[in-house]
């Protein structure tokens, strides 16, 4: 049976490379209308203050037996007290994420903005592949390959008997979807690549909460044990010297 | 920090350009990327690529960023007419930018405009208050200005957002050093410490400080401070071993009388005093026997 389907160059002509080049073009162009619709969003300096406290704290966590025990102590104090500490965060205080973007029209809007330019042009090509092109085989890959891909390489062709190295036009659409983040990466430059996986992903990462990293950081801070390095660091200071000396 | 090797590779760029060979371009950017501050050379060799229309043309994009640079390096010449030239043609390109109203403001300082300097900053910090650069030139222009204890206050009122920033500590321990205030200096370079602990200047200077503001347990921390740059060096810091000896005269001499447990029993000064004696033989022979007369005279 697999031996018998002849491919038309007709479809060669007329939907593989058609439809490949109208989904880099889609992709530039999408890359060009978000980078339109783009608004450069002034950071909020409550935030970038508490970024900074983190790191600050981080470091200090990192290094701490490296300064004597009194300084680490009053800048313990300076970021956990209980009171005015730049770590602690006040119960029923910590801002809300979800209540925070809806309270900020601009944050929702920004969302909407970014999904628009992503969900449309996706909805619509996928409406023009299916309407033009669906239900037939496009390409034959030069493998042989398992039952298990079959789902994933003929989509839209419901035939069990059909080998599974060839390729339905729908299966095609979306291997070019997800497969043309490197040739993005080369026409538009490496950030600049319209990586819609990733894009999900941080959809799905968005509640991110600063507050909880200013507690989290306290309470790592707060287990920390002060143990002065430097005592020991004199004895490989004369270690070194004798080294040298010797 | 400037990496031994990417400063001998700058200067060995510098040497080829002034000798007329090629590579200004590389040395440029190096000296973007280094952040090191050759105005002099940047703005002769900036300039000879920048009045050659064909060599510009050649650089695509990066042409306004080799204006950006040649405009700030001629305004630390002082050539503020070519400053100005740059300035126009990148606002000609760029009307509504930042980054040029930046450099506007750095003219007028350059200028001597202070207070028009000052004005134009105020505005840029409106549109944007986060603008660090911005912060910094305020910082800067008061510095210039002699206006030390304004630089202190901006500095800190820029460092309460930005407190990971650890150039801006360097700075402010360093004007803290200057004023001879040990005491906040000492609190800046602990901070030095926390944010790049394997950097030994900052251990050298934080023990400097300590030596200075003096008591016994200051000078024992000094001390072993001095221990710690000793050990991150290799031992070839001559200013550590230098302060390993003076601190331990200075205890010795806090110390005297009392019982023999509180003083640290160490070799570590007369290590120090050997070592010393190894280096300047090895460097400078003729000027051994003034180091052998200093260290007799500190009975170590």
């Amino acid at each position: 049976m697999a031996e018998d389907l002849v491919l038309d160059t007709a479809i060669r002509d007329w939907v593989l490379i058609p439809l490949s080049v109208v989904m880099v073009l889609i992709g530039i162009l999408r890359y060009f209308v978000s980078k339109l619709m783009r608004t450069s969003q002034l950071p909020d300096a409550k935030i970038v203050k508490e970024g900074q406290v983190v790191i600050r704290a981080r470091n200090l966590r990192a290094a701490a037996n490296l300064i004597p025990l009194k300084s680490f102590r009053s800048r313990k104090v300076y970021y956990s007290n209980e009171e005015n500490g730049l770590l602690f965060v006040p119960k029923g205080q910590a801002p809300n994420a979800q209540a925070q973007m809806f309270s900020d029209p601009n944050m929702a809007m920004d969302m909407m903005k970014k999904n628009l330019s992503m969900i449309i042009p996706q909805t619509l090509t996928f409406a023009w592949v299916n309407f033009f092109f669906s239900g037939f085989v496009a390409a034959k890959i030069p493998f042989p390959l398992t039952q298990r891909f079959r789902s994933m390489l003929q989509n839209g062709i419901d035939l069990s008997t059909v080998d599974v190295s060839y390729v339905s036009s729908r299966s095609w659409y979306f291997l070019n979807l997800f497969g043309l983040r490197g040739l993005f990466s080369l026409i538009l430059g490496e950030e600049n690549a319209t990586d819609d996986t990733q894009r999900m992903m941080q959809m799905s990462g968005f509640g991110f909460d600063p507050s909880k990293g200013l507690s989290a950081e306290k309470d790592s801070l707060d287990i920390v044990q002060h143990e002065w390095a430097l005592p020991k660091i004199e004895q490989r200071a004369e270690a070194v010297l004798r080294k040298f000396v010797g | 920090m400037v990496v031994a090797t990417e400063e001998a590779q700058l200067n060995r760029l510098e040497n080829q350009i002034d000798n007329g060979g090629g590579g200004t371009w590389e040395y440029l950017c190096l000296v973007r990327k280094l952040k090191v501050r050759r105005s002099e050379k940047v703005l002769k060799h900036g300039l000879s690529i920048l009045n050659d229309p064909k060599k510009r043309s050649k650089l695509g994009g990066d042409e306004w960023t080799l204006y950006e640079q040649v405009a700030i390096a001629a305004m630390d010449c002082q050539c503020l007419d070519i400053a100005k030239d740059c300035l126009k043609a990148l606002q000609k390109q760029f009307p509504e930018s930042t980054r040029v109203a930046r450099l506007e403001g750095m003219l007028l300082e350059a200028k001597g405009c202070w207070a028009d300097a000052e004005k134009a900053y105020s505005s840029l910090l409106e549109d944007n208050p986060l603008d660090q650069v911005v912060h910094k030139r305020r910082v800067a222009m008061a510095k210039s200005q002699g206006n030390i204890s304004g630089a202190i206050e901006w500095l800190n009122k820029y460092l309460e957002i930005f407190m990971a920033d650890h150039d801006a500590w360097r700075e402010l321990g360093e004007i803290y050093i200057s004023l001879q205030m040990y005491k906040q200096a000492a609190f800046c370079y602990e901070e030095l410490i926390l944010c790049q602990p394997s950097i030994p200047l900052y251990h050298l200077v934080y023990a400097d400080v300590l030596y200075t503001l003096g008591g016994l347990e200051n000078l024992q921390a000094a001390k072993k401070y001095y221990a710690s740059t000793i050990d991150l060096t290799g031992g070839k810091n001559t200013r550590a071993l230098f302060g390993i000896c003076l601190c331990s005269v200075a205890i010795a001499q806090l110390t005297k009388g009392r019982n023999k447990e509180d003083k640290e029993v160490s070799e570590l000064q007369s290590l120090a005093a050997m070592a010393l004696e190894k280096h300047y033989k090895q460097r400078v022979p003729g000027k051994l026997h003034l180091l052998t007369a200093t260290v007799k005279n500190l009975k170590l």
